[in-house]
């Protein structure tokens, strides 16, 4: 740590507010043109609403069809980070806790997949969802999700379980519990706090993608929602208000979820980055 | 044969990976010797593929959106490094409401980088666009520039777009290495007579080296790979006049077609994904090959 002198202290707050204002002013502003009409937007971006226009919100959501995006949004998500907490748990538990031939190059393999992108392998992706019938499909995009968020997920729950005391799985070991048993009833709930971290990434990953969904799906009723805000913004063009309150639905659950787990957020992030 | 049981546990995963992510990979580099137009019979041509995007009648578009990512790469980790360490020294002050600014300025890098692109693509609308209207307003009307239309400014302003979003992971990244630096060499230091500018320049920042170098390696494997911000401001082309058109809009439009597209294949999609990947496999096997040193030595 640093150690400032009061002046050098009043330097930095200044700076320190003004990248705050730069953040959030952008953001701000979309807020509140949702709530002006596109006129007013135009007229006078920088004043608040005379009005405020909920309506915007309304006309947003139904034309956008934003109720089935969420919906599939929801899903994909849901169902991408239960499989991928099970998979790459148990997968973790494996390569933390035991050791056998060929362990070290297993890992090395899974590890490869944290510096290579999956969109880099989207044609054969594409080429094995279309002979599977997937293609159009929310479980196609699902098996996409869980099999690229495993590299990431056991890296950093393998570091998580060594963190874990060992004497109680020994002691279950020796009363006679297999270790899926262990895996299950004792590691896990300990594991609980890295699970939620695990989870928030792939939150943000999955609910936030928008080129797998791109490829993949076709049909409207299928769309997610940062594709659906995509042919949303492609049909409305003019319609500003509009625009900015369809942007702002869009932002809302991370919103949410970002302002409950910051702390853990910010915390998972640093810590998976300096490891 | 009981005693391994354990390993079934470990195969969802194996399976998975190696069907959706290691497999595609592979089969990536295969796809990338033969013409298909994505059905009916393949059609093994050798490098043809590479001889048309290295020297052919690809070359041109291949090798300017190729310097595009360089471009952007540069640019990138010149604009996330330097205010990254600059906000993190300013932030290991410890002044009050840290904790506040570190939430405001994580939380862009929690928007869909497409809701980023839309947002921006109407913050920056040359007319009615707020960035314009404010500079008009503090009389700057000169600096009111059509910003995305324009086409020596449309990259350099999707590049600080995509710095706007992403800053914050960077200064949270380098702050945390700071205050993870043993205290007790920095007071040692301080004893000795140290300035807090040296002990900043000579004791920190060597010491966050490495998590620069780390950090620099992820970004530059991500900015091979981008897309969707592209996509999102300035369309599949790359637009204005292919102004920034990057490897993935190239390879979007030659693959699955995006209109105007001057060829669509499966084959020369494959090969300008295995040319990517060339690319950046160096610098991958560097950071995994750090990264699982770092590993080991944590066992």
């Amino acid at each position: 740590m640093l150690k400032f002198t009061r002046f050098q202290k009043a330097i930095a707050i200044f700076f320190l507010t003004l990248l705050a204002f730069i953040n959030l002013y952008p953001i701000g502003i979309m807020v509140l043109s949702s709530f002006k009409s596109t006129r007013e937007i135009f007229m006078k971006p920088f004043n608040l609403p005379s009005v405020w226009r909920w309506q915007n919100y309304v006309s947003a959501w139904q034309r956008a069809d934003f109720a089935v995006y969420f919906k599939n949004s929801i899903l994909v998500t849901a169902i991408s980070i239960a499989a991928i907490l099970l998979v790459s748990s148990m997968a973790a538990y494996v390569i933390a806790r035991f050791d056998f031939k060929g362990k070290r190059y297993i890992y090395l393999y899974l590890l490869a997949g944290l510096a290579l992108p999956t969109r880099l392998a989207i044609i054969p992706i594409f080429l094995l969802m279309r002979s599977m019938l997937l293609l159009d499909k929310l479980s196609g995009l699902v098996i996409v999700y869980t099999a690229g968020g495993i590299a990431f997920s056991v890296f950093l729950l393998v570091n998580f379980f060594k963190k874990l005391p060992r004497d109680i799985e020994d002691s279950a070991m020796i009363d006679g519990a297999g270790p899926f048993r262990i895996y299950w009833k004792i590691d896990l709930p300990l594991l609980k706090p890295a699970l939620v971290t695990v989870a928030m990434f792939n939150f943000i990953d999955v609910w936030n993608d928008f080129f797998f969904p791109l490829i993949l799906l076709s049909s409207k009723a299928k769309k997610t929602i940062p594709l659906g805000l995509q042919a949303f913004f492609g049909e409305y063009t003019i319609e500003w208000d509009v625009l900015f309150a369809a942007l702002n639905i869009s932002v809302l659950p991370v919103l949410i979820v970002f302002l409950i787990l910051s702390k853990q957020f910010i915390a998972g992030m640093t810590e998976g980055a300096l490891k | 044969m009981r005693k391994k049981a354990y390993l079934l546990m470990l195969l969802p995963a194996l399976l998975l990976y190696s069907l959706f992510v290691a497999y595609p990979f592979f089969s990536s580099l295969g796809l990338s010797f033969y013409d298909w137009p994505g059905i009916g019979p393949k059609k093994f041509i050798g490098f043809g593929n590479y001889r048309n995007i290295l020297t052919g009648f690809m070359a041109p578009e291949f090798f300017r959106a190729a310097w595009h990512n360089v471009i952007f790469f540069i640019w990138s980790l010149v604009l996330s490094v330097v205010p990254g360490l600059f906000f993190a020294f300013l932030l290991a002050a410890g002044i009050k409401g840290t904790k506040f600014l570190k939430v405001i300025y994580f939380f862009p890098n929690t928007l869909a980088i497409v809701i980023v692109g839309f947002l921006w693509g109407l913050l920056l609308n040359p007319q009615w666009g707020l960035v314009n209207q404010l500079f008009k307003a503090v009389g700057l009307g000169f600096l009111a520039k059509p910003w995305l239309g324009d086409t020596k400014l449309a990259l350099p302003t999707i590049i600080v777009v995509t710095a706007w979003r992403g800053l914050g992971f960077y200064i949270l990244v380098y702050l945390a290495a700071i205050i993870g630096i043993d205290r007790e060499m920095t007071e040692a230091a301080r004893i000795d007579g140290a300035t807090e500018m040296q002990i900043a320049g000579r004791i920190i920042l060597p010491h966050l080296m490495p998590i620069i170098a780390t950090t620099s390696m992820l970004k530059f494997i991500w900015t091979f790979n981008i897309f969707d911000i592209v996509y999102a401001m300035e369309g599949t082309q790359g637009g204005p006049a292919g102004s920034t058109d990057v490897l993935g809009t190239l390879f979007y439009r030659i693959a699955f077609g995006g209109l105007g597209s001057s060829q669509v294949g499966m084959g020369l999609g494959a090969t300008v994904v295995t040319l990517i990947f060339l690319i950046v496999f160096p610098v991958s096997v560097f950071y995994v090959f750090i990264i699982e040193k770092r590993v080991e030595r944590g066992e």
